[in-house]
């Protein structure tokens, strides 16, 4: 990956000063979209790594979702005194491990296989929702009472808008740039030699079952971080977090904003949130639209916005050069 | 005793749809390497096909030919328009194409006809139930799996007898072989790819007065039809065979048997065959 060049780095620090003001600046809906869209950036991130950096396509990114979405809401409800950020740390960790065991599972088999078994293992984990009723509330979903966060300068209320953008902000975010500091290691640069040639890749030397079961565990960690959010934004949890459709939004926000960069599914999320918010409004058969959208975007601008948007600087630029 | 029998003949008839709808996928994916996420949305769409049919004309056996022959079309226009166009562009991007499309046929099928279940009736002979000695057993399940076996039958004629089933194995096996002898490759696949939505909407059709249809059915048999040509073998149709004989069963015993994990005794089938033959049982190395 080459280095950020001085524009991109200027528009970042922009979007970074203008979200941190975004409290002061948006009525509580906006701020509260702008949450849910941070939450949804750190899940199509952590889904591009696989996809886009390692091709992996995966229809199963909900499962982790789901188990961390789960995970924090059964433990602050059944342990008593827990903070938040222990239950959102014992969500990650719950994550982990069904990433390692899924994963030492699923990565038996490459390409379609994998897709389509990734989908079986999603429907599984739904059913296990809906069947285990007495832990995850079956069809009726969890309510929970959120703690409020003692920072020790600070007391964090979870229930209120400013407070819980703030933390997500800066939790999450910092995952995202834990995300980008990984694609630069040495591991990250051996992930992107999985897509392009991983005979090759074997024959340099590397494990890559082992490359690939990291990158799976790891991604679906983040995936269950995200998920983690999800509920305490809601302070409620459903089955939706773990269905089809969940995996479905991922893919969506990912390839709308384009695999082919790292803020492509970050700017997918957004436009996504925005989209449907402004799609809802109008009729019910938002997601027929968004359906639509994709599929169009799938054949005639593969590269996502971000690639739409690379295509067109690539155009501006070349005008500019020959007159 | 008799219960054991009842529902071997359940697993049977269950067997018969699950056939008619992976026999298809498991043929297009040998052929192209494009896993159809769509295809279970075709059997929905047959089962919704056949409801507005049978709501119109009040004749089931017409739903029977008419809505194959409309998914039959179906098929061959998303292959010649959809499929085609993104080929080019890789395997991520067709199976992307299948699944928004999946999506699509979700959300469109929840918009024209609602999120409630409905139900098909059938009149006459078919409704009524036989006695096999000593065991009085409904005709239309026996019927949904005879249907299956005479299709399954001629399936295997075609495939196995004839110049168009020699191409299609042939095709299967190494497909720029066979068009670089001179067979229109692409025209034989939108042939497969369609038979294979119209057998998927016939069992949709013939799926709907047995499980009822609703939006959510495309997705319930999806999985057991992935599960199939998983275990099966990708590709072959002799694992699809004998894979959907196997989970009917498994389906039907495990209601008996662990009515709350039914599902379970699946993947625990799926995951031993991953382990012990990656491959599937009737599947090639690759």
């Amino acid at each position: 990956m080459k280095t950020l060049r001085p524009q991109i780095m200027a528009w970042v620090i922009a979007a970074v000063l203008a979200l941190l003001a975004a409290p002061y600046l948006l009525p509580p809906y906006q701020l509260r979209l702008v949450t849910e869209a941070v939450i949804f950036s750190l899940y199509a991130v952590s889904y591009n790594l696989l996809l886009g950096y390692a091709g992996l396509l995966s229809f199963g990114h909900a499962m982790f979702f789901g188990v961390g979405a789960f995970t924090t809401a059964v433990a602050l409800n059944q342990i008593g005194g827990l903070s938040i950020m222990a239950a959102v740390g014992l969500a990650t960790l719950a994550t982990l491990l069904v990433g390692l065991v899924v994963g030492l599972l699923l990565l038996r088999v490459k390409g379609t296989p994998f897709a389509l078994l990734t989908l079986a293992f999603n429907a599984l984990f739904f059913a296990i929702g809906v069947k285990w009723h007495t832990v995850t509330g079956g069809d009726d979903g969890l309510n929970i009472a959120l703690p409020k966060l003692n920072l020790g300068l600070a007391v964090l209320d979870p229930g209120n808008g400013p407070d819980i953008y703030y933390l997500t902000l800066i939790i999450l975010g910092g995952a995202l740039l834990f995300c980008w500091r990984f694609t630069r290691t040495a591991m990250g640069h051996s992930v992107l030699l999985l897509r392009e040639n991983e005979e090759r890749m074997r024959f340099l030397g590397y494990n890559t079952n082992i490359t690939r079961l990291i990158l799976f565990v790891f991604t679906g960690a983040l995936a269950g971080l995200a998920g983690s959010f999800y509920t305490i934004l809601n302070s409620f949890v459903s089955l939706d977090a773990v269905s089809i459709d969940m995996t479905t939004k991922v893919l969506l926000m990912t390839f709308l904003g384009g695999t082919g960069t790292f803020l492509g599914p970050v700017l997918g999320s957004f436009f996504y949130t925005y989209v449907q918010d402004f799609l809802s409004n109008l009729t019910d058969n938002w997601p027929l639209i968004m359906g639509v959208i994709f599929i169009v975007m799938v054949m005639f601008a593969p590269g996502g916005l971000s690639g739409l948007g690379q295509t067109l600087a690539a155009r501006l630029a070349r005008a500019k050069t020959t007159p | 005793m008799n219960d054991l029998a009842v529902f071997f003949l359940h697993g049977l008839a269950y067997a018969g749809l699950l056939f008619l709808v992976s026999s298809g996928l498991t043929l297009v994916f040998g052929m192209m390497n494009v896993l159809n996420f769509a295809h279970a949305s075709f059997y929905m769409l047959g089962a919704y096909f056949a409801l507005a049919i049978a709501q119109y004309t009040g004749s089931f056996w017409l739903t029977l030919v008419v809505a194959p022959l409309l998914l039959l079309v179906l098929g061959a226009v998303v292959e010649r328009f959809l499929l085609r166009k993104v080929h080019v562009l890789g395997h991520v991007h067709e199976l992307l194409l299948t699944f928004g499309l999946a999506y699509i046929i979700q959300e469109g099928v929840k918009w024209i006809w609602g999120n409630n279940p409905q139900a098909v009736s059938i009149g006459g002979f078919l409704a009524s139930s036989v006695n096999l000695g000593g065991i009085v057993y409904p005709v239309y399940r026996l019927f949904i799996f005879a249907l299956s076996a005479v299709l399954g039958l001629g399936m295997a004629l075609v495939i196995y007898k004839t110049r168009i089933g020699i191409i299609v194995r042939a095709a299967v096996n190494d497909s720029a072989m066979v068009n670089a002898l001179g067979i229109n490759v692409p025209y034989v696949f939108m042939g497969v790819f369609a038979v294979g939505a119209a057998l998927s909407g016939l069992a949709g059709a013939t799926a709907g007065p047995l499980l009822g249809v609703f939006p959510g059915m495309a997705g319930a048999i999806l999985v057991d039809a992935f599960v199939v040509i998983v275990v099966g073998g990708m590709g072959s149709l002799g694992g699809a065979v004998l894979a959907s004989f196997i989970i009917g069963q498994l389906q039907s015993f495990g209601v008996l048997l662990f009515p709350n994990f039914s599902l379970a005794l699946i993947y625990m089938l799926m995951a031993l065959v991953l382990v012990l033959k990656p491959e599937g049982l009737f599947g090639e190395k690759s």
